[in-house]
């Protein structure tokens, strides 16, 4: 894994393709960051009793489904607001 | 893709298509790496909070038993969590007209079934 890689031996196309999938991996990482900062937001909210088994009861998968959709509400609806204030 | 290679003994990458191959490796190794010490750092943080709320001089065995179904529990709120975020990106994109549709198509693929099993 520490070889030292020769980037200048690759051939445009390669160069491309590997473009594609970095943008690929910077924009999956985003989403695992988001996906871990609305996990620990959504934990703090739905996960309120004492931890007794290791999968979610039926309340708290519901509670953290409505949470990550009430969370994308409320980040929709301050993009809307701010919209709306630049408008005027 | 990493388990293709995955064993194969390493010489030195010598054509393009070697080279891209390792650079793809690495940053997926990387990529997976990141993801697991953000997740460790969050299940230390949540679980040490949940389930060790007066540190005596060593862990009992009902404090060990509360992590273990803490860390299982925080990974199946994080699947939970994912598969439910990327559906709601995809409804959004599509309501939005679709711009965004190559960014947001690669983000489905870009979890291992739809978003479920973080550890790959």
């Amino acid at each position: 894994m520490e070889t030292q890689l020769d980037l200048t031996k690759l051939s445009e196309n390669d160069k491309k393709e590997l473009n594609q999938v970095l943008n690929n991996e910077a924009q999956k990482g985003n989403i695992q960051q988001t996906v871990h900062h609305l996990n620990e937001v959504c934990w703090q909210k739905c996960i309120t009793s004492k931890i007794t088994s290791g999968t979610l009861d039926k309340s708290e998968e519901a509670c953290a489904q409505n949470c990550v959709d009430r969370w994308m509400d409320t980040s929709l609806s301050i993009l809307q607001k701010l919209e709306n204030m630049r408008g005027h | 893709m990493s388990s293709l290679f995955g064993s194969a003994p390493s010489a030195a990458p010598q054509t393009s298509e070697e080279i891209k191959a390792a650079v793809v490796r690495q940053l997926q190794t990387e990529a997976a790496m990141s993801n697991a010490r953000s997740l460790i750092g969050k299940v230390n943080k949540h679980c040490f909070q949940a389930c060790v709320p007066t540190p005596g001089t060593s862990l009992s065995a009902k404090e060990n038993t509360c992590l273990s179904s803490c860390m299982e529990k925080y990974i199946a709120m994080w699947n939970v969590t994912s598969r439910t975020y990327i559906t709601r990106v995809g409804t959004e994109t599509k309501r939005l007209g679709g711009q965004d549709a190559a960014a947001i198509a690669s983000m489905a693929t870009g979890q291992p079934e739809g978003g479920s099993g973080i550890l790959g």
